[in-house]
């Protein structure tokens, strides 16, 4: 709801904003997607990035009872129709409860086919709430590929690194992980397979995390999987 | 990608001979709410070696809880003079204690100025307490880095105009420039001499630096991270990543601070 300081107006935008960062592709939603109607800005996000091959879309999920996002076999055909690969909650922002009840054929659905959700700790559900509610998920669906973005900067390991260690399937993006010497520590005792690049863009400056990768005390082929090659894995074996 | 020769260097090596750093907002040591891989002298030193950094100034995590670690910290920069310099923390919630520190500090080498966390000790910046320290750092030139978050009832931009303002000979460091209330923040950067925005958790907002450098200019402004808590290559990227030009990165990484900490090295 809080108009960024700098933002991308249009996909065409946000490509431009991409080269001046040297980054090749990203995984998006589109703002309205989040502060107006998923039913809303699903529509809009999937018009404004159609053609774009460098631009990976995520269609925010409802709860199926209310039926605002038609039929789980409909979502499915038109994630096929618009190469669609990763679903989006905002739990906080669309007032739902992320339960085994509320959730349970959307958890059956993305296990079934692969399709990683993605959830932000620091929008949707801050701090020590946030975390309870991702083991909530995890716990409710424990071969869900979950991937938890910009999940703050002021010290959360204590929160992730428990869930880490018990789910195979939690992804953590470094857009906020400034911790020093986090990323070293992280892959030294996990190996670098959980953690996947990402900028927060535009709320949050994409140079921080490029050069903090980039200088990373970490190995080449430990660089590249978070760079690219685990995102790429988890989008290459999606099964629409 | 942007075309820079900073960029370049520190893309490709993680430093640049031309631009070394200077954190002009560190901490030390282990602390309670956070995992921390780096926090000793020297850990810090480690990591500031790997990004450049030539010098930092930090208020040790102890010195933010108990004033009488203040004096502990002498001898980390007695260790390592050419490394470290420090801020001897006035905490409020001691009061009778105050005068007998600012004796204390008097005596002792190694230190720039007075740090203020007022959000955390729950005192206004413009509190009575402080009275002693402000005035003291009037009257001997000093630096004070305060903690300032937007719309804070202790520490807002408002309230450092406030002491900016009446004390004319103090260097004031809104350290995180008053996160969150920037039109503010970089109003009373730009409007007071003796007022600095300092970068750390800042820098990550995406806009606010070239904000800062159009308004305030980059001479007010100074770099920090807050370490052990964040790697300065997060910040420093932030830097140059930003839409600004290669002589506004030099003086908010390093020029700005040299000049400020000129007198006390």
């Amino acid at each position: 709801m809080i108009k960024p300081i700098r933002y991308a107006e249009t996909a065409r935008d946000l490509l431009e904003e991409m080269d001046f960062y040297g980054i090749d592709e990203a995984v998006v939603f589109h703002s309205k997607q989040r502060d107006d109607s998923p039913v809303v800005g699903n529509k809009i996000l999937m018009n404004e990035i159609e053609g774009i091959e460098r631009l990976h879309g995520t269609l925010a999920i409802l709860p199926p009872q209310t039926g605002e996002l038609g039929s789980l076999e409909n979502l499915v055909e038109t994630m096929r129709a618009k190469n669609i690969r990763a679903f989006r909650a905002f739990p906080a922002e669309h007032k739902y409860l992320m339960t085994k009840t509320a959730l349970g054929s959307l958890y059956e659905l993305m296990i079934e086919r692969n399709i990683p959700l993605f959830i932000s700790v620091n929008e949707s559900c801050g701090g020590i709430s946030g975390w309870y509610l991702i083991e909530k998920i995890l716990s409710d669906a424990p071969d869900l590929t979950l991937i938890v973005t910009e999940h703050g900067s002021w010290g959360h390991d204590r929160f992730f690194r428990p869930l880490i260690e018990k789910y195979e399937n939690l992804y953590l993006d470094i857009s906020r992980y400034e911790l020093d010497g986090g990323i070293r520590d992280f892959c030294d005792k996990y190996g670098a397979e959980k953690l996947l690049f990402g900028t927060g863009f535009p709320k949050w400056n994409p140079g921080g995390p490029i050069l903090m990768l980039a200088q990373a005390d970490i190995t080449r082929k430990e660089r590249e999987m978070i760079a690219s090659g685990n995102l790429q894995r988890i989008l290459g074996r999606v099964k629409l | 990608m942007i075309c820079s020769d900073l960029i370049k260097e520190f893309m490709e090596k993680g430093r640049s001979n031309s631009c070394p750093v200077i954190d002009m907002h560190q901490h030390m040591g282990p602390f309670q709410g956070i995992y921390f891989p780096n926090p000793s002298p020297e850990d810090m030193i480690r990591t500031m070696n790997r990004c450049g950094v030539k010098m930092g100034v930090f208020c040790s995590h102890a010195a933010l809880i108990d004033p009488e670690a203040n004096i502990e910290m002498a001898q980390v920069v007695k260790r390592y003079p050419d490394r470290f310099r420090a801020y001897w923390c006035i905490n409020p919630n001691y009061p009778e204690r105050i005068p007998k520190e600012i004796n204390q500090f008097s005596k002792m080498e190694g230190f720039v100025g007075f740090k203020f966390l007022s959000d955390y000790h729950k005192y206004p910046i413009t509190s009575p307490r402080y009275k002693p320290a402000l005035e003291y750092a009037e009257d001997h030139e000093l630096l004070v880095l305060m903690h300032t978050w937007g719309r804070s009832p202790y520490d807002s931009p408002a309230l450092v105009e406030k002491l900016a303002e009446k004390y004319r000979h103090v260097t004031f460091l809104m350290g995180h420039s008053g996160y969150g209330e920037w039109e503010r923040s970089i109003q009373v950067a730009r409007d007071y001499p003796n007022v600095y925005l300092e970068l750390t958790a800042a820098y990550a907002v995406n806009g606010v630096i070239e904000w800062m450098v159009k308004e305030a200019g980059s001479e007010k402004i100074l770099f920090g991270t807050d370490l052990p808590w964040f790697d300065p290559h997060y910040g420093i990227g932030c830097v140059l990543f930003s839409r600004i030009t290669d002589e506004d990165r030099h003086n908010i990484l390093h020029r700005n601070a040299e000049r400020l900490l000129q007198p006390f090295l």
